[in-house]
Formats: structure tokens, sequence, C-alpha cells
């Protein structure tokens, strides 16, 4: 069953094709992951998810819901971390939470719960802007975290963590479909983590998804069309290769 | 709910320090000109509460705006220096109730200024006009009028600050606006109605030309048109974003 798909999902700035009929299919209770050179689409994809971008063309479509329509019934099932950490600075990391638990009309444990989840707990009380990078984007995951939301939408979360922090966050990441019966779409640049968490994989270059299916499917795509296959980095450096190759060398 | 979210997320912006200091600064200045000149209006014939007002208030007025100015900066920069507003972007929240909320909290503020302005030129009055009988209904009606004619500059540069993410840009936009009006003609009644000139406007002044309910549909109108333009930017912004 999909939890989130969209249908010919598409996004254009002037002559520029940001995102090019998109068809995404993502599966409850799964890790996604979303890969893509700079430029290819992926903020602007998640944008669109999140009702932040209006699409061009195209439909988004989450357990069954539609924007703009659906917009508030949507976010309350989405917990989400876009582009960098969003907060407010003048506010300590524990009085940030609460904001985000106030506005979804959760108990007050689940400030705790989150603050514990992302190890930043001993921190609560400091001012957000007086956070080192790698809290604030603890204290941007937390955020996302907080209330077991059903469906996590995740850009880059482990920028700017130090090796410990990463693997933390993996762990939690992978941990979260069996916990709390979590739906993950997670974009990263660093593609040996993602292969260590995603059970699914989405390719995407300028705009145009290359590949979408599970890491197996990826392999079996790979030896077809003759790509490395050792790890996901080779084969995902070899497609996005032969696609730019194929569109004119275009980067 | 939202409204106490809104007061939280002011916590430490030195937003009401600035409005206190305002106020206080504000209030002060008809009591200083009354202690330094006082011959100069106690000689002039007419209603004491009027001369103290046409005295006072246009620097009164000012500072208000000015306030009004550096509050909605203060407001809109909070939300976009380390990225705020996206995340409640990313929240079961409308975009645009978070806008009425900064809204009624600067009305509110303001109110309380504007009430407490009122109040101690009315001291001043009883002060240094002993002999002189008070209509306190009229005073009262002052301050209401004062209020609601400073709604449209509160909803303008409330809508200017949601635009700039840069705070300097809204800043600066205040500020010409602000020395842009006050250069314009006062007896042209059309430039009187506007945001950032209709706060100058005296209850007294408004009475002698029989305009008081005028100015009050035309500031209660441009305080739901701006709002809306607002509903319009937030809805454009998702197209554009």
């Amino acid at each position: 069953m999909h939890i989130l798909e969209t249908h010919n999902l598409t996004k254009t700035y002037g002559d520029f094709t940001a995102v090019s009929n998109l068809n995404l299919h993502i599966r409850k209770g799964r890790v996604y992951g979303f890969l893509g050179p700079n430029g290819a689409g992926k903020s602007t994809t998640m944008k669109m998810l999140l009702g932040l971008t209006h699409p061009t063309d195209g439909q988004v479509t989450i357990d069954g819901k539609t924007y703009p329509q659906d917009r508030v019934s949507i976010l309350k099932e989405i917990g989400s971390f876009i582009e960098a950490p969003a907060f407010y600075g003048n506010l300590t990391g524990e009085e940030n939470l609460d904001i985000i638990r106030k506005i979804l009309g959760l108990p007050k444990s689940s400030v705790g719960e989150a603050l514990d989840l992302v190890g930043l707990t001993q921190f609560r009380k400091r001012l957000a802007k007086k956070y080192s990078l790698g809290m604030k984007q603890r204290l941007g995951l937390a955020g996302a975290l907080i209330g077991r939301p059903p469906i996590l939408i995740l850009d880059e979360p482990t920028n700017g963590l130090d090796p410990v922090g990463i693997h933390e966050i993996r762990t939690l990441i992978q941990s979260l479909p069996q916990q709390y019966d979590c739906t993950v779409l997670v974009s990263s640049h660093l593609l040996p983590e993602v292969e260590l968490m995603a059970e699914d994989i989405g390719i995407l270059n300028h705009g145009h998804l290359l590949f979408e299916g599970t890491m197996e499917a990826l392999r079996l795509q790979a030896h077809a069309a003759g790509f490395p296959m050792d790890n996901l980095e080779e084969t995902f450096l070899a497609m996005i290769d032969a696609d730019n190759r194929k569109k004119g060398g275009a980067r | 709910m939202t409204f106490i979210l809104e007061t939280k997320k002011l916590k430490r912006t030195g937003y009401l320090p600035a409005f206190l200091g305002a106020g206080i600064i504000s209030c002060a200045f008809p009591v200083v000109n009354m202690l330094a000149r006082s011959e100069t209006f106690t000689s002039l014939p007419g209603n004491p509460f009027e001369i103290l007002m046409d005295a006072n208030w246009q620097m009164m007025a000012m500072l208000n705006i000015l306030i009004t100015i550096c509050g909605a900066c203060i407001m809109y920069h909070t939300e976009y220096a380390d990225n705020g507003a996206l995340k409640m972007d990313t929240l079961p929240v409308k975009p645009i109730r978070l806008f009425f909320c900064k809204f009624l909290i600067t009305a509110e503020i303001l109110a309380a200024i504007i009430l407490f302005q009122i109040i101690v030129l009315t001291g001043c009055a009883v002060y240094w006009f002993p002999d002189s009988a008070f209509d306190f209904l009229t005073i009262l009606k002052t301050a209401g009028f004062e209020w609601l004619v400073s709604l449209p500059t509160v909803t303008l540069m409330l809508l200017i600050s949601s635009m700039c993410k840069n705070m300097w840009i809204s800043l600066g936009a205040g500020v010409i606006l602000v020395f842009t009006f006050s250069i314009f003609p006062q007896d042209n009644f059309v430039l009187r109605l506007l945001p950032f000139s209709a706060p100058y406007q005296t209850l007294s002044m408004a009475d002698e030309n029989v305009h008081i309910q005028l100015f009050c549909m035309v500031c209660v109108l441009q305080t739901a048109v701006l709002y809306l333009g607002e509903t319009l930017y937030v809805k454009a912004r998702r197209y554009l974003a």
C-alpha cells in the first residue's frame, strides 16, 4: 500500500523545469531513500510534498488526501525537516518544541521524549541560537519526530553531524518503521548512509526519476545495464553519468 | 492558542521593552513640553485638552508609528532569522492566522500606549489648567479614535515585514514611508486618510471637518483590505516558491 504518491508532479520556474512528471510511490512502513545530485529537484519535490510550493502540474496524494484542500489534515500526519534546521533562536530547545507540541495538540511528555530521542535533554534549557551546528540539526530532527508522526520527510538530516551523530541518527531512522510504524522519506548525499538505512530507493536527475524500487531491484537493473554494483555510490554515479551523456553531456 | 504562542515567540526579542521605552518617552514628551513652556499653552484660548493635543500629538503619533515599524520588524525578524517561519509553514496552522495574531498583539500594545498617552495629556490638562472643566467621554473617544486611525499603519507595516526576509529592508521601507507621508500637505483630505498619515489626525481636527465617521470607516476598510492583501500574498508565495 502506498501511503504517499505523486502523479506527474511538475514544477517549472519560467523556462526551467525543476521537477518533471514525477511519479513517486512510497510504501507504508518503509524507509525510502531519495537520491540525486545537487539541483536534481529533491528539495523542490519535498517542498511540494509538504505544500510549501504549489506544483505547476500534477498532484500529491498522502494517505488518500490532497493539497490544497486537505493541507492542515495532511500536515498533522507529517513530521518534516527541510533544507536546514528551522527554529526560533531566541527560545530554548525546550520552548521551541513546546510551540510545536501545542500546535499539534500533543501531551507535555512528548517534548521530553523528542529531546531524549535526539540526545538534547541536558541542553534543553539552552537558547537554540547558542547551539552548535550539530545540536541545531538535532533540534530540527526533534521538531520532526515529536509526537511520532506516521510520515517523516527528512531532507539531508545528517548534515553537520559528526560521525557519532550520523550513526545515531541513522540507527534512529532505521528503527522508526518498526518502533512507531512510521514511513520515512529521506534524502541524503551520504550514499553509504542511505544504503544502510533505506529499503526503497528513488533516484532523481534533472527533475526526472531515473529509478524507483527496492535495493535489490536497483542491483538487478544496474547489472542489466552494465553499471558497477559494488556499492550504491558506484551504481548511482554510473547511472547519473549515463543519463547526463544521454542528455548531451549536461551536468 | 495561536495568540498565546505568538506572544511566547516574542520572548527575549526586546519587543516589549521597545514598546515600553517608546511609551515612556512619548508619555514624558507632553510633561517636559509643559514644564519647559507652560505659559505658551496656558495663555491660549479654548479647550485645554485640545490645546495639549495640538501641541504634542504630532510628536507622540510619530513615536507611535516608529515603534509600530520597529515592532513589526522585530516580529518577522524572529520568524525569518533561524527559519522559524519555514517550520510554521510545515505545521498544521494557517499562516494568515499567525499574521492576525501578530496584528492583535501589536494593536493591543498600541491601545495600551495610546491610553496612557491620553491619560498623561489629561493629567497635564488638569494640572496646568486647574479651573477648566473636562469632558471625560470626549477624552475616551479621543483615545479610541487615535487607536483606530493607527490600525491601517499597523497592518501595512506587518504586511511589509512579512514580505521581507531581510529586516533592514522592511525597516528602511517603514522609515521611508514615515518621512514621505510627513512631507505631504496636511490640508489634503485624501492624503490624511492614508496609513502613516492618519495617526497624526486628532479627534478635534477631524471633528472640525465633520469627518470622524468617515475617518473611522476608511481606516477600518483600509485595515480589512491590507489583511486581504496578506491573505493573497500567502497564497501567491506558494505559487512563486
